[in-house]
């Protein structure tokens, strides 16, 4: 065994093909500000979830489905899962609402760390149960068909992120790939790219590095 | 040799692993509590790197969104208007509460080996089919710090609870956990719980609610006091 995996590279690319055509002008303050409120507004309305609010409820699914569900999905590839699993998040959402605190984070980073936490936890199991790497080895990614609303996430934020990520090395991408979108654990990676620990460790490192310098997020 | 010897860059390397969920949880575990053992320094450095990955992430998450599923709304809103399970934040905790999975709350802080028993099972089933079948049917539940979780599912109207603790380990020799009942300036005990007591699963009813706005849980000496005296180990709202 050991060497990569048949799929490693199309991964990769599937994350860059969301590019957009055209050439990234960036206005830093305009998505720098649409940022901030997006964030300031997703703070308010998680702690009146946690009084139980149903309508702030509401508002908070709807200005982050797109973001929880399509990762979700690039995790679980599966659109059975994935609707069960973004439906379990928002309960616990509503459910722990209260356990969110503002100076461990943003609520947005909060709320995809719950979510990718679950859906890592159901790869795991599902990958467990069936011992056999056939339904998470295939290298088919649901696309999606849907556009999300340019009002929720816009065109050009998702240009400059995948702007950043295009600007990490090959390898760098490959480890938050398979880290973060397989839901392999660090000594996987090693052993699906057959490089060793310390450098598949630094490579994150340096990956995430690169990309939140690059974003001037965190 | 401090068995928890780290050096600073070796733990802080694998906060970016740690925040991914790149490792196995018990490796999870266990770098936590590494983490807390190498002073406030080191910790400080963990989570900080540990935050900033989980925002990094959490921008990036703009190039993979996807639209649900438009009827996942509407059966959303409708079980969470049918739901009211409510899970505590975490106490004073060094780990900040969204990176506790929000799974386990805390309630209060508890030092190595405190945890609760309770009271052996009164034979009550009546009062918590009542309970149960109330119209007005609450739950909250909290997980203890030092393990296991406290649920207490109660009605105002029926005027009781149940409370059920599983997983939480005995109290330390000599001491029994007591709960109380709290409302707006008295303190009534609802009971003790003692080393034999605690079992992977265990059940009290708590008759006669009153007023009371909290159950709260204590440490205390021998087999319990009369008011508390020991530290508060954790507390549940009653509302």
């Amino acid at each position: 065994m050991g060497g990569r995996g048949p799929f490693t590279g199309t991964v990769v690319t599937l994350l860059l093909d969301r590019r957009l055509d055209g050439p990234v002008t960036l206005s830093d303050n305009v998505s720098d500000d649409a940022w901030s409120a997006l964030t300031a507004d997703l703070d308010a309305l998680l702690r009146r979830v946690a009084h139980r609010d149903p309508e702030a409820f509401a508002a908070l699914y709807d200005a982050t489905r797109s973001r929880v569900y399509g990762m979700v999905a690039r995790v679980l590839r599966d659109r059975g899962y994935s609707e069960e699993t973004t439906q379990d998040v928002y309960l616990q959402v509503w459910r722990t609402a209260e356990s969110y605190d503002p100076a461990s984070g943003s609520a947005l980073a909060w709320l995809l760390t719950l979510a990718h936490r679950r859906a890592v936890d159901r790869v795991r199991a599902e990958q467990a149960a069936s011992q056999r790497d056939s339904r998470y080895g295939a290298a088919t990614v649901e696309r999606a068909t849907d556009q999300v609303s340019d009002a929720v996430i816009s065109g050009e934020e998702r240009r400059r992120v995948t702007e950043c990520m295009a600007g990490l090395t090959e390898l760098q991408r490959e480890c938050i790939e398979l880290a973060y979108y397989r839901g392999l654990t660090y000594v996987q990676v090693s052993e699906r790219l057959s490089a060793n620990l310390a450098t598949v460790k630094s490579r994150m490192r340096d990956g995430l590095r690169g990309l939140r310098n690059c974003l001037g997020a965190g | 040799m401090n068995p928890f010897s780290d050096s600073t860059a070796d733990l802080v390397e694998l906060a970016v692993p740690y925040a991914l969920h790149a490792m196995p949880d018990e490796e999870r575990d266990s770098l936590e509590s590494r983490v807390a053992n190498a002073g406030s320094a080191v910790a400080d450095a963990f989570y900080d790197e540990v935050r900033a990955v989980r925002e990094t992430m959490a921008a990036v998450s703009a190039t993979t969104a996807e639209e649900p599923p438009a009827e996942l709304r509407g059966r959303l809103l409708s079980a969470i208007a049918d739901d009211n399970v409510r899970v505590l934040p975490s106490g004073p905790r060094r780990r900040p509460a969204w990176m506790a999975t929000a799974a386990a709350v805390a309630i209060g802080l508890a030092a190595a080996g405190i945890g609760l028993s309770l009271r052996p099972p009164a034979p009550l089933p009546s009062t918590a089919q009542q309970v149960f079948a109330a119209t007005d049917v609450n739950t909250i539940s909290g997980a203890i710090p030092a393990g296991g979780t406290a649920t207490v599912v109660f009605s105002r109207d029926r005027n009781a609870g149940v409370l059920v603790m599983n997983d939480v380990p005995p109290p330390a020799p000599g001491t029994v956990y007591q709960m109380w009942l709290v409302s707006d300036g008295t303190t009534t005990s609802a009971g003790t719980m003692d080393a034999e007591a605690v079992a992977p699963s265990t059940t009290a009813v708590l008759d006669n609610l009153g007023d009371s706005t909290k159950l709260a849980f204590t440490v205390e000496p021998g087999s319990g006091s009369t008011q508390p005296t020991g530290p508060l180990i954790a507390e549940l709202p009653l509302i």
